[in-house]
């Protein structure tokens, strides 16, 4: 007869149980003092406080504690002065000078904020293992200088027109303290990070939240109304409703379709003050460089014709409605928005006649190209990140109003990587692929996209490279418009693409807790500004 | 008990329905009823069964709500999902296309398994620890690693979804089997057959095999339910099959963040994987209590 | 014996030296982990000085000599997608969470399971039998992120008994261990009827009855008994659960456990995490299963082949 064995089993349950009670963080839930903690649930970012491997979306996670050289207005998106407060440009722009505002003192009492900060938070772009989103950018610069200070001087190596976009709230420089580096090194600065924001850092739960608290004596006197901040995690959209619903968050970042039904039970729509992502279809294999061994001329859609069919053969409206609940706003040429360089208004009285939605038309664009019923097959590729899981929606939906025109579409939902290495490698005649992308200065979208010499490879040809290399040696501003807006037209005119819609951020927040929020969408990680949320008046 | 029943009294008295009644217990009706409604026709005669194109919609009417409910209509009974597409009909062909997935991976899973345990068993020594290693590796690998790289590498495909399910099942069979062999090699028909001077294949194919195979249905029957449920599991993480192919996984895992708002989205695929499977177990578990109670540890 | 066990253990740590060498190609053949890394902006010296500082740009057998021979240490690198955490630290910063999800889930399946298995047994055949039967199916045959949502919303959101997600005090592990344990009460009640049929037709109880002990203590006491032998099985279960079924169920409830992490290294193709934990998992199940294999033999010497 076997020894009776008391379960060992049972006894390694147990350690393992202890264990990870051991370990569990302290009761965050409660409602413990109510109207003094705000919640906001979000998609999820990459958790970490080195901001300069942290790309622009998620530097959500930085907006309340740690600033920047100029802010970005909430209502106007102007870029007003902040941690500077007066910036110029050199003649050929390859000087920027920034004034520094005196008086800011950094949190946990490493002292006031100067000129040497400035250049230690640059510093930071310049590490080795930097991948910030505009790491690259901050990299073109040959040398930071102080004069004193409060007065620094940023030297690039080529004239910049961008310089306030990425100095500001929407780009990534955060200003952090050089004293808290000498004296912790990057260890202390990791584990608890002085900013100079209206909130500082308290700490973070790992996959959980990161949470922050109200500073008293802010150097512009913001005053939030909430004392706590909290940021939680929480990557299925159904559980930030329930988060949202159950009271234990007062706002959610939530799909579009969950927003119908949080409105139904009486929460409320926060907008951005302006649309911050748009989404376009991108036809593949559209290197029309010279010699390019890439151009494969057997793609349909190197022919215009087939382009303009594409285009016409979707009803945007309805996709808009159905898809999107009818919130968003057409894009006529794919990045540029109203407030981009080179928009043009031309667009909005021609976009129907040449993009409009007109299947009959469509199909004969199809058949004078060469492509009868069922003659043209191609796939569409899809992905999901999270916070954004329309693609594969949207996909469906294109696939629906291809067969209508007679092509024959099969769907692939691949990750986003997978997707970038295709169009990186010139892989992708195959497919098209809708994508939403947020909006950044013209100048730098052309670079990233209609570029041939950057990595990424969508519509290429001459006449966008030539007209680019102009735009970037040019420094007044009129001149700039006038470029800009050629390479827009050329797009528009040659249906280099399939744009569809220009999204404002959009979350949902209960009234009962949070009456007032104007943030303008585009400073970075979209959802900011928390410190003007105010709750109802008592 | 011995029924001493004449056949002479009528069919619809007491002890000749008592009778009726033992004798159908001995077979097992009720899943082998719901698996025929629930698989075999759907999967069969699907293209005839269905109202609709399981692949075709229509935004404007996406999201429709089932036919008893306000805003149903009775052209679409079970609603429609988020790009319109009607959903009876795509639980209908989902079922063939889960039976497709799971017979397939379960019969090469299977044939690999058995094979590898056959030799494990039978030929004993360096072989048979070897495999057993590989045992233990491959139960090791975590299923969801496995099927997000393969995914991330090759995309989503049946061959794909396959290959994964493959390498995750034909453990159990080569454990099983190779038991059973290391059981039945001893027995005196097998050395018989040895001093007869049959090869090493023949005893294995002729000899051993056919007294492993009642085990063999057990477990396969056992296992579609649960290769059922591990497609739904893959689909849910974006490793599954590619859309946008009917199938009851990637049904839920579609409707997910509209459990609430719109439930019968993932509900009906959900009931329908439930059902199937529960019918699954059920003839399994008869199967095992009549040939084989020693299987009642797998 | 000892040679035993000295064979098993060098199994053993071939097995876990093969599941390297399969973990690190499988991952690299994802694909180029630069493409999630690297924001759309960056430029072609961007790419080579990322490679560069992450060993990419090295041959395959190189890096994976760099990474065997640090892992024998259990270095596994830092981790990418977390900046400033080494892999090894994340597995095991989050590997408690795992734990302690997977022990509640097994503990309240087997709350659940061990009296309707005993008396499942001891009215055997009769329609609680059934029932019981068919209440484990269900169990079985239900996916277990729809489980989830589901229990969510009518609990936590509806009825407001419970929080909807993230880890806590005793109250937000409740659902998620439900949901996780769900699936093991058939197994776990089959394992327990079995055992229990066996022993209520053995001689020694049927002397205790002829005796004329209560039948009550009959069965409590191999209720006792069975509990102790069964759970060796109970490992394997355990090794299954933790690895497939929490990382579903940490995906619905934001449970913070090395799932979650597995799932989002893979996705962001951070090849350090994913290795540590798929190394550390199977370690795990490896040795648990040698610790079980020298058990067994040490109790049943025939079993030494």
């Amino acid at each position: 007869m076997r020894p009776r064995l008391v379960s060992p089993a049972l006894v390694l349950l147990l350690v393992a149980l202890l264990f990870g009670l051991g370990t569990a963080p302290m009761s965050g839930s409660a409602q413990e003092a109510k109207g003094q903690r705000l919640v906001f649930a979000s998609a999820g970012f990459d958790e970490s406080n080195r901001f300069w491997v942290v790309a622009r979306p998620d530097h959500l996670q930085y907006d309340p504690f740690l600033e920047t050289l100029l802010e970005v207005d909430p209502k106007t998106g102007e870029y007003t002065p902040r941690l500077a407060e007066k910036w110029s440009a050199s003649p050929d722009f390859k000087e920027w000078t920034f004034i520094l505002r005196k008086g800011v003192q950094f949190h946990f009492g490493y002292g006031p904020f100067t000129a040497r900060d400035v250049i230690h938070s640059h510093s930071m772009m310049m590490r080795p293992e930097a991948t910030a989103t505009l790491a690259g950018f901050w990299r073109q610069v040959e040398e930071v200088k102080a004069i004193n200070d409060h007065e620094v001087v940023f030297r690039f190596k080529r004239p910049s027109t961008v310089m306030p976009y990425a100095a500001s709230r929407a780009g990534d420089l955060r200003i952090v303290s050089k004293v808290q580096w000498d004296k912790e090194g990057l260890e202390g600065f990791e584990k608890r990070p002085a900013g100079t924001g209206s909130y500082r850092y308290v700490g973070r739960q790992p996959g959980l939240s990161v949470s922050f608290e109200r500073v008293d004596n802010h150097w512009k006197g913001e005053k939030p109304a909430f004392k706590e901040l909290v940021f939680r995690l929480a990557r299925e959209e159904s559980t930030r409703l329930a988060l949202l619903l159950s009271g234990e968050a007062h706002i959610a970042d939530l799909p579009r379709e969950l927003q119908k039904d949080a409105l139904k039970r009486g929460m409320k729509i926060y907008s951005s003050s302006f649309p911050v992502d748009w989404m376009t279809v991108y036809l593949g294999g559209q290197y029309y460089m010279p010699g390019d061994p890439a151009f494969k001329p057997d793609v349909a859609w190197t022919k215009k014709s087939v382009r303009q069919a594409l285009n016409m053969a979707i009803n945007r409206k309805e996709l808009l409605n159905t898809v999107f609940a009818g919130k968003g706003s057409m894009t006529y040429v794919t990045g540029w928005s109203e407030k981009s360089e080179g928009f043009n208004p031309e667009w909005q009285h021609r976009f129907d006649k040449m993009y409009g939605y007109d299947p009959a038309k469509a199909k004969a664009l199809l058949k004078e190209a060469g492509y009868g019923p069922g003659q043209l097959k191609f796939k569409i590729l899809a992905f999901t990140e999270p916070g954004e899981s329309e693609g594969p929606q949207v996909a469906e939906a294109l696939g629906i109003y291809y067969k209508d025109i007679g092509v024959a579409t099969e769907i692939e939902v691949l990750d986003w990587a997978k997707v970038r290495e295709m169009f990186r490698k010139k892989a992708i005649q195959c497919c098209i692929w809708p994508n939403i992308i947020s909006w950044r200065p013209s100048e730098e979208w052309i670079r990233t996209s209609y570029y041939s010499k950057s990595p990424n490879h969508h519509y290429e040809n001459e006449f966008v490279d030539k007209h680019y290399d102009a735009l970037t040696k040019s420094v007044k501003p009129d001149e700039r418009q006038r470029i800009a807006r050629t390479i827009a037209d050329h797009l528009f005119e040659e249906f280099a693409d399939i744009p569809l819609f220009w999204f404002a951020n959009e979350v949902v927040a209960n009234p009962k807790v949070v009456a007032e929020w104007v943030y303008p969408g585009l400073a970075a990680g979209r959802s900011t500004h928390f410190h003007l949320v105010r709750p109802p008046a008592k | 008990m011995a029924t001493v029943t004449a056949r002479t009294l009528p069919w619809y008295s007491p002890p000749r329905v008592a009778q009726a009644m033992r004798q159908a217990r001995r077979y097992p009706l009720v899943p082998l009823a719901m698996l025929t409604f629930l698989l075999v026709i759907p999967a069969v005669l699907a293209t005839q069964v269905a109202p609709h194109d399981p692949l075709k919609g229509a935004l404007a009417k996406r999201l429709k709500p089932p036919a008893w409910q306000q805003g149903g209509t009775i052209e679409h009974p079970l609603g429609t999902d988020k790009v319109g597409r009607d959903i009876l009909s795509r639980i209908i062909h989902g079922a063939r296309v889960s039976l497709v997935v799971s017979l397939v991976a379960i019969f090469v899973g299977g044939a690999l398994g058995t094979t590898l345990g056959l030799m494990s068993g039978y030929f004993g020594g360096w072989v048979d620890a070897l495999l057993m290693r590989l045992v233990d590796i491959s139960l090791s690998l975590p299923t969801i690693l496995l099927a997000l790289v393969l995914v991330a590498a090759v995309g989503p495909s049946f061959g794909t979804v396959i290959g994964v399910l493959v390498v995750l099942l034909w453990a159990r069979y080569a454990r099983l089997v190779r038991g059973e062999t290391l059981a039945i090699k001893e027995r005196d028909f097998i050395a018989r057959a040895r001093v007869a001077g049959a090869s090493h294949t023949r005893i294995m194919a002729r000899y051993i095999f056919p007294n492993v195979v009642n085990s063999l249905i057990v477990l396969a029957t056992l296992q579609v339910g649960y290769v059922i449920l591990l497609e739904s599991a893959l689909s849910f993480l974006g490793a599954g099959l590619p859309r946008p192919t009917p199938a009851w996984g990637l049904m839920i895992a579609d409707g997910r963040e509209l459990i609430v708002t719109a439930w019968w989205v993932s509900m009906f695929p959900g009931l329908a994987i439930m059902l199937t499977v529960l019918a699954l177990n059920l003839l399994g578990d008869w199967l095992r209590d009549h040939f084989d109670p020693k299987l009642r540890h797998v | 014996m000892q040679r035993f066990i000295a064979r098993r253990a060098l199994h053993s740590l071939m097995a876990i030296w093969v599941m390297s060498l399969i973990v690190f190609s499988l991952v690299r053949v994802t694909g180029n982990p630069l493409d999630m890394m690297l924001p759309l902006e960056a430029t072609p010296e961007d790419y080579e000085r990322i490679s560069k500082h992450w060993g990419l740009d090295q041959p395959l057998h190189t890096q994976y000599v760099i990474f065997i021979s640090k892992a024998v240490r259990g270095d596994f690198g830092n981790s990418w997608k977390w900046p400033g955490h080494s892999a090894m630290g994340l597995v095991w910063q989050r590997l408690p969470a795992t734990l302690e999800l997977a022990g509640v889930a097994l503990g309240i399946s087997i709350l659940i399971a061990l009296p309707i298995g005993i008396l499942s047994a001891v009215w055997k055949g009769s329609s609680w039998d059934t029932a019981a039967k068919i209440i484990a199916l269900l169990g079985q045959s239900l996916p277990a992120f729809w489980l989830g949502i589901v229990l969510m919303w009518i609990f936590a959101v509806t009825l407001g008994w419970f929080p909807t997600s993230g880890r806590g005090g005793i109250e937000y592990i409740i659902l998620p261990a439900i949901t996780l344990g769900w699936f093991q009460v058939a197994a776990i009640m089959r394992l327990v009827r079995s055992s229990m049929l066996d022993v209520l037709d053995s001689e020694f109880v049927k002397l205790t009855r002829i005796k004329g002990l209560a039948e009550w203590k009959v069965v409590w006491k191999h209720c006792l008994r069975n509990a102790a032998i069964a759970p060796l099985t109970f490992f394997a279960i355990i090794a299954g659960v933790l690895m497939t079924g929490a990382v579903v169920t940490e995906s619905v409830f934001s449970w913070p456990g090395t799932g979650l992490l597995v799932v989002d290294a893979v996705r962001a193709r951070d090849f350090q995490v994913v290795q540590a934990v798929v190394i550390v998992f199977a370690g795990i199940f490896i040795l648990t299963n040698l610790l079980v294999d020298i058990l067994y033999a040490y109790l049943d010497p025939r079993i030494r082949y």
